[in-house]
């Protein structure tokens, strides 16, 4: 009898736990179509500044600007690492935070001076366990970053470049692709590169454009805002990234349910029979005794 | 495709497309003074000031606020990119109050490197134009 029992025990708790994690999907799968319309509607603003960067490459202006300044000597480096506030969200972290160990290291053998930035509860605990120093912790970055709050993150970073206070800003985070891949990847945030090659893929037709008040002006405007729009952009590649991630994860954890349910509902019927012709035998038996 | 007469304007902010139609003509701020735009304008890029943002379309005139960014004229297409644009129509009640109050809080804010100067610089422009715009209302 005990065993019937403590399988239906079991059974129900993973019917409880499947409810969960099926709830926890539909979830997922909402925040990530909102993110991803937020995503949609930011691009708009990235592919326009693209257009206007071409547009000023082709009125033959040096690109000049201290935050496309590459520096010979990159003694101070700041890692900036976006990961999750929440867990169960199957590999998102864990390969971000692989990355950043691949990167600490390589830093540390070149002896540079790190200063890391960490923007979420998991890359959080994780430095915490691997006792890393963290120069600054940021864990308002839901699922929706705000312009404004990017926009504040990096107007910081570019003054510290500016000033000198760091050489070089990487950044780590999951780049969003398709909906079926989004990778875990290292970039540089500043010195900004290939600032023209990005635009590349703007139109190419060249028109005579009257700049107001001059060329100049407009790209000391524009490199900080292309600067902006890309951190901003990665943001929200972060955030549809954590939230497919999650999504496939629970959609996982739903379908091992539902297979666990299968075995254990067998399983109990099994031990139910057996029980019951045990006892019928008991029965039987105890009667052919009297006899 | 754009009617001959018309412009084609586009506002967008980076997080997102807030106009997206056909106009008669627009009215916004460059950095140095403000600027019309009719149909058949010469191409342009320039960069944008803090104001507002006058919008002549076949229903009659509307007006949103822009915050700095871009402005770019092209064909008749106009674009504007901008850090932060909004409807003033839509802009609630007791919102001057509340601007007043950001006014004052930028005008006490400490600022010493020369980015925190420009940063309480614009913050004050800013919600000192904005307070004139709805004030005029």
């Amino acid at each position: 009898m005990a065993k019937a029992r403590a399988i239906i025990k079991r059974l129900k708790a993973v019917k409880n736990i499947r409810k969960i994690t099926r709830t926890m999907e539909l979830i997922a799968t909402a925040r990530f179509k909102k993110a991803l319309d937020r995503a949609a509607d930011a691009e708009a603003y990235t592919r326009k500044i693209a257009e206007i960067v071409a547009d000023l490459s082709s009125a033959e202006l040096s690109f000049t600007h201290p935050l496309l300044q590459k520096r010979d000597q990159e003694e101070r480096v700041l890692v900036l690492v976006l990961t999750s506030n929440r867990g169960l969200c199957g590999g998102y972290n864990s390969s971000i935070l692989r990355i950043l160990g691949q990167r600490l290291k390589e830093l540390q053998t070149q002896h540079k001076n790190l200063s890391l930035e960490v923007s979420g509860k998991r890359g959080l605990a994780y430095s915490k366990f691997s006792g890393l120093p963290v120069a600054r912790a940021f864990t308002h970055f839901e699922d929706k970053p705000t312009f404004a709050e990017v926009d504040e993150l990096a107007t910081r970073y570019a003054e510290l470049f500016v000033n000198g206070g760091v050489d070089r800003i990487d950044l780590i985070y999951t780049k969003f692709h398709t909906i079926s891949r989004q990778v875990a990847v290292r970039e540089t945030l500043l010195p900004v590169q290939n600032l023209a090659a990005e635009s590349e893929s703007a139109s190419q037709t060249t028109s005579d454009y009257e700049f107001l008040p001059s060329a100049q002006a407009i790209l000391e405007e524009l490199v900080p805002a292309a600067f902006k729009a890309r951190l901003f952009k990665c943001f929200l590649d972060a955030a549809v990234s954590e939230q497919i991630a999650r999504r496939v994860a629970m959609k996982g954890a739903t379908e091992n349910a539902d297979e666990m349910i299968g075995t254990l509902s067998t399983r109990y019927n099994r031990a139910r029979q057996s029980q019951i012709t045990s006892e019928l035998s008991e029965i039987i038996g105890g009667a052919a005794a009297l006899e | 495709m754009i009617d001959v007469n018309m412009l084609q304007l586009t506002v967008v902010t980076p997080e997102t497309t807030l106009l997206n139609e056909q106009v008669l003509s627009v009215r916004f701020p460059l950095e140095d003074g403000e600027i019309g735009i009719l149909p058949d304008h010469a191409p342009m890029v320039g960069r944008l000031g803090i104001g507002e943002l006058i919008v002549t379309s076949s229903a009659g005139k509307r007006s949103y606020f822009v915050d700095g960014g871009f402005a770019q004229v092209k064909g008749n297409a106009v674009t504007l990119l901008t850090n932060d644009a909004r409807d003033l129509a839509s802009m609630p009640a007791g919102s001057a109050a509340r601007l007043e109050e950001a006014f004052q809080e930028a005008l006490n804010r400490k600022a010493r490197t020369p980015g925190e100067i420009q940063a309480r610089q614009h913050d004050m422009d800013r919600n000192r134009k904005l307070q004139a715009l709805l004030s005029q209302k």
